[in-house]
């Protein structure tokens, strides 16, 4: 009923290949966008900007990365999380290196490096594939993370070898740092957020989408008809970790305000792993949705036992914690193995031919 | 110059220079090698069989031995709590088939690694939730195994070899012999292989999936026990065992993911290798801990130059 | 009691902004009862814990006022810890945030946020430095004064004896393992000793025999241990099996912990640990926690006699002092945050006020001003004698004359790096 397309004629081929095919998904993304630009930041408070709000966006856009990576050309990877180093680190030195530079043009900055990156540790994968590539991206995730604690360079020779956001200030407001308001963060965020969204829509669904997704599907015949895999694999590389590494500047300027090495290990790569997975590999929406499940989840259950009186220790709230969440993405991989973005595809099927299935 | 000397003469040096230390690196090497072949041969077992990437494996490591401590420290006798753990290990096995494995049949690869890693954090929860979360002391004397050490003293130095490792050693060594004749042959092995090698064909010779799944999942609990229980008296048992855990990773991709020969061969090689960079280039050139990486790195170069890794099935592929 | 901090209500107070008082005292932990640290710190949290709870049951709180005492668990990884410093800071007076990386994070949002940080014993030395440093304590001693406390007993004394020696820094490779890095390079150059640091990984915390090859091979004269968690045991168990003389390795206080060497039992046998906290089993207080706490069973500890319960026992007296002090002064019993900074920077803890308290002996006295937020009590050497820790020297005091320069330095620095940064030109740091 409300997803009724009764009524919308394409007249074009144009029209049919439109971003919203269907008027009703173009409102809903318009309600989202009000709520994510206007609503929310009028109404939130300080502990949700601080560990939903700012965390879900980032964690989706450094997913999103992963996604072109892994969704859309095939290639496994398991080192998100020092490619999100390389882009804070870099970021760090670029304001330190040019104090007055431009916060945000330092973190679009950042990207280009850990794209470079990116690449070199992509090369393995024209000769390597599938768990072998994966575990491969693990020498990238190790050596990084080594290289951000030994090389003290990077971090400015500070004697904590953690790196800690100054405050910065664009005309005046302090954007980053300390003292910078979580609505500015925020909607720093979310602007870059929505520019990145925006190109990756657009690039998965041009030419270069295309021969992402025919490589992923089976790279020998890609390469049959006349796709260069050399040039396609190193791009999807290049383009995933420019976006992971902008994210990952974002996760130390706007929002966690310092570092240690060990913050880009393992466990980052695979929370993000898993956000693009439970998610839906191979889908832009989905990002946001493991997002907010794996970002949001724990910060529910840690208040579910007091809002309904249960006294438990909170060492113990935290074992049980991992528990769920290792539950539940088994439970999401049994119901929908395509990811959340799927199983919304299945309802809004459901909706658009309601209440007549035939 | 000096730059050049040091990498390429120096440790050379160093190694003839002083002959009883390099080989106290190497035993040290090898006993880390062991155990590193030892879960990467729970890998091998699983995916064989299923073609899942089982990256739970390392986790099962401490699984076992913290359900064994677990079970001492509430009253059980070592050996009825190695008992039980086994039964454990089993259920675990049977669970996870019945949970996990069965409704996700046919999922691509990658799904089903998701799905281990799933197991990986609940089996981390529920071991803390069930037993705490602190370091706790292997049951090393209560199993009897030996405490002691041997000192040698080749070239007029000293090498010290430990008891513990020895037993390690020895009883690795035995694991993968029995596992050997296992699988060549019994009935129930030779039905692993022939699964290992064509799902199809073995299912249509009568072969039942679920249960040689259930009996593969718990041989790999028997290993993770066996090497939780090496390990654990090296360095207590705590989850904080599971970093050390993903160094089977490139074992298994220097082996290759199908051979057993290949994880043991692959593990020891690493074991020793990253021990003697690190004590003779890491420490004194690049300010030491190359551990972390050294492994992986040495993957990605043996896979560069053959993909399928040293013994793995040649990848044939068809359009 | 109530547990006020369901969601929806934090965020109502935190857009508040004010800390609302309730009828009691709220002084979350930041604990670590899981991960790798764990056996760290399930003994320190006891300790913190039990006290309280000592202080609610025996005399209703303090000063009338129960204490709160609700920990929220990082599992020591500094993401959580940021998510619960968010999550207490609406209601809280006073936040202990546990690792150097979560106390790095918070300590900038302090001056904003305006609640002071305990970080008994740990954190960042520059702290000590009351003027730069308005909300942060780190009483009774920082890294730094650890760091020259253990020199001196290598020196035995006389500082000239370090000359031509070797001495390995063992430490685990992390903000907390290199924070006393400069003072050592400092007094390396200063006294002619050869500093050798070796760092140890987060992954190789139970796996350390390549640091252990490398002593064996360098052959230093002294090993001194930075180490925290399962990396303790680690390197005591190497130490034993590379038959390092034991008298000859010491570690921070944070590597003196009866678990640890338990392990090795008779073999650890001289091993010895700085530490500003000494065990008392016969002190009164441990009759009074017997009496009000462990015999009704409101304690889950299990040695209450170890090295670790009783120093967590004196982390939670010092903050009570610190409440008491700030009631006394303001002459109120909700105190805020900001009076009990006022309470945590005038801290005398005499002689005969340990006494009082029933812990002479477990910490050294000393006082906190506005400008010396770490009081730098000084230490004793305890040595492990095969079966528990013994105090092996006479209080050691740290050469401020040393340490008071490069803490100033480097306070300076960092309000430099975070400028602009507020501080407190109402008392003047000594130097």
């Amino acid at each position: 009923m409300l997803y009724r397309t009764a009524g919308q004629f394409k007249t074009s081929y144009r029209a049919d290949q439109a971003l919203f095919p269907v008027r009703q998904d173009a409102i809903l993304l318009g309600i989202i966008l009000v709520c994510a630009w206007v609503i929310f930041p009028l109404t939130a408070s300080e502990f949700t900007f601080q560990t939903i709000l700012i965390p879900v966006l980032i964690y989706s856009l450094a997913a999103l990365g992963l996604n072109i990576l892994t969704g859309y050309a095939g290639q496994l990877s398991l080192g998100t999380g020092a490619f999100m180093g390389v882009g804070a680190y870099a970021c760090f030195k670029l304001v330190t290196i040019f104090p007055e530079l431009n916060p945000i043009l330092a973190i679009l900055m950042s990207g280009v490096f850990s794209a470079a990156i990116g690449v070199v540790f992509g090369i393995p994968s024209l000769r390597i594939k599938g768990f072998y590539l994966a575990i491969a991206t693990l020498a990238a995730q190790f050596f990084l993370v080594w290289l951000f604690e030994k090389w003290a360079w990077l971090y400015n020779y500070n004697t904590s070898g953690a790196i800690q956001v100054p405050n910065l200030d664009i005309f005046g407001l302090t954007v980053a740092g300390p003292l910078a308001a979580s609505v500015t963060e925020y909607y720093i965020v979310l602007g870059i957020v929505t520019l990145l969204t925006l190109l990756c829509i657009n690039l998965t669904r041009g030419n270069l989408g295309r021969m992402w997704k025919a490589t992923r599907d089976m790279d020998i015949a890609a390469e049959l008809i006349g796709i260069n895999l050399l040039r396609v694999k190193l791009l999807a590389f290049a383009v995933s970790s420019y976006i992971v590494g902008v994210a990952g500047a974002l996760f130390v300027f706007m929002w966690r305000g310092a570092a240690e090495p060990n913050l880009f290990d393992i466990p980052l790569s695979f929370q993000i792993l898993f956000i693009a997975i439970i998610g839906g590999l191979g889908s832009i929406l989905g990002n946001y949705l493991g997002a907010i499940l794996i970002v949001g989840l724990p910060v529910v259950l840690n208040s579910v036992p007091e809002l309904i009186g249960l006294e438990i220790k909170s060492a113990t709230l935290e074992h049980i914690n991992i528990m769920i969440v290792g539950a539940l993405i088994i439970f999401f991989l049994i119901i929908e193995p395509h990811g959340l973005a799927r199983l919304w595809g299945l309802i809004r099927e459901k909706l658009l031919v309601w209440p007549f299935p035939h | 110059m000096d730059l050049l000397s040091n990498i390429f003469v120096t440790p050379f040096t160093d190694m003839v220079g002083a002959p009883d230390f390099f080989l106290q690196v190497v035993w040290e090497g090898l006993v880390s090698g062991v155990l590193y072949a030892l879960i990467a041969l729970g890998f091998v077992l699983i995916f064989r069989s299923s073609r899942i990437f089982n990256f739970a494996q390392g986790i099962m490591v401490v699984f076992a031995a913290l359900t064994l401590v677990g079970l001492h420290e509430m009253g059980a006798p070592a050996w009825v709590a190695v008992a039980l753990t086994l039964v454990v290990m089993f259920a675990l096995a049977w669970t996870v088939e019945r949970v996990v494995l069965r409704p996700l049949v046919g999922q691509p690869d990658i799904i089903l690694f998701m799905a281990t890693i799933g197991i990986t954090l609940f089996l981390i929860g529920f071991g803390e939730t069930i037993f705490g979360g602190e370091n706790k002391q292997m049951i090393t004397e209560e199993l009897g195994i030996p405490t002691g050490d041997f000192v040698l003293e080749p070239f007029g130095g000293l090498l010290i070899l430990q008891h513990i490792d020895v037993t390690a050693v020895a009883v690795a060594g035995l694991l993968v012999v029995s596992l050997l004749l296992f699988l060549n042959y019994t009935r129930m092995g030779r039905a692993v292989r022939a699964l290992g090698d064509d799902h199809q064909a073995a299912l249509s010779v009568g072969i039942s999936l679920q249960t040689i799944w259930v009996l593969v999942w718990f041989i790999a609990g028997i290993i993770a026990l066996v090497t939780g229980i090496a390990w654990g008296s090296r360095a207590g048992v705590s989850f904080a065992l599971e970093i050390i855990a993903y160094k089977a990773l490139p074992v298994l991709l220097i082996g290759g993911l199908e051979s057993i020969t290949g994880a043991i061969v692959g593990g020891l090689m690493i074991g020793v290798l990253e021990k003697l960079f690190e004590v003779y280039w890491g420490q004194p050139l690049m300010g030491g801990n190359t551990e972390t990486w050294f492994a992986f790195v040495l993957a990605l170069i043996v896979l560069m130059i053959r993909p399928q890794g040293l013994f793995g099935e040649r990848i044939i592929e068809r359009v | 009691m109530k547990h006020l901090t369901g969601l929806a209500l934090a965020g109502a107070l935190a857009m508040g902004g004010a800390a609302a008082m309730a009828e009691s005292i709220y002084t979350p932990n930041l604990s670590y009862r899981t991960g790798p640290f764990a056996s760290t710190g399930i003994p320190l949290m006891d300790g913190q814990a039990d006290y309280m709870t000592l202080l609610n049951e025996r005399d209703g709180g303090i000063g009338g006022v129960e204490i709160d005492f609700e920990e929220c668990e990082t599992g020591y990884s500094t993401e959580k810890g940021v998510e619960c410093y968010e999550r207490t800071k609406a209601k809280a007076v006073v936040t202990q945030p546990w690792s150097t990386g979560i106390t790095l994070q918070v300590l900038p949002k302090t001056n904003t946020d305006q609640i002071p940080i305990l970080a008994p014993g740990y954190g960042f030395s520059p702290m000590a430095n009351g003027k730069v440093f308005q909300w942060a304590f780190n009483m009774p001693a920082s890294y730094w004064d650890g760091a020259h406390m253990i020199l001196q007993a290598i020196a035995e004394g006389d500082m000239a004896n370090l000359a031509d020696k070797k001495i390995a820094f063992l430490h685990l490779d992390h903000p907390y393992g290199k924070e006393p890095l400069p003072l050592l390079e400092k007094m390396a150059e200063a006294h002619g000793f050869e500093l050798l640091p070796i760092p140890v990984g987060l992954s190789q915390m139970q796996n350390q025999s390549a640091q252990w090859l490398q002593i064996r091979r360098e052959r230093p004269d002294f090993v001194v241990m930075w180490g925290w968690g399962a990396m303790n045991a680690g390197a005591i168990q190497e130490a034993v099996k590379t038959r390092y003389p034991m008298d000859q390795f010491i570690g921070v206080w944070w590597a003196s912990q009866d678990a640890d060497l338990a392990l090795v039992g008779e073999d650890g046998t001289g091993y010895r640990a700085i530490s500003w906290s000494k065990p008392m089993p016969d002190a009164p207080i441990m009759a009074e926690l017997k009496e009000h706490v462990f015999d009704k069973g409101l304690s889950t500890a299990e040695n209450v006699n170890g090295v670790f319960y009783q120093r967590g026992l004196v982390m939670s007296m010092m903050l009570a002092e610190g409440i008491r002090t700030a009631q006394e002064m303001h002459n109120t019993d909700a105190i805020t945050p900001a009076q009990l900074r006022d309470g945590l920077s005038n801290i005398d803890l005499t002689e005969e006020r340990l006494e009082e308290l029933g812990m002479a002996g477990m910490v050294a006295p000393f006082s906190t001003s506005c400008a010396n937020h770490t009081g730098h009590a000084g230490g004793w050497m305890l040595e492990w004698d095969g079966e528990k820790f013994v105090q092996a020297s006479e209080l050691l005091q740290a050469d401020r004359a040393v340490i008071g320069p490069l803490e100033k330095e480097a306070a300076l620095k960092y309000a430099a790096d975070n400028a602009p940064w507020p501080m407190n030109d109402t008392c003047e740091a000594e130097s």
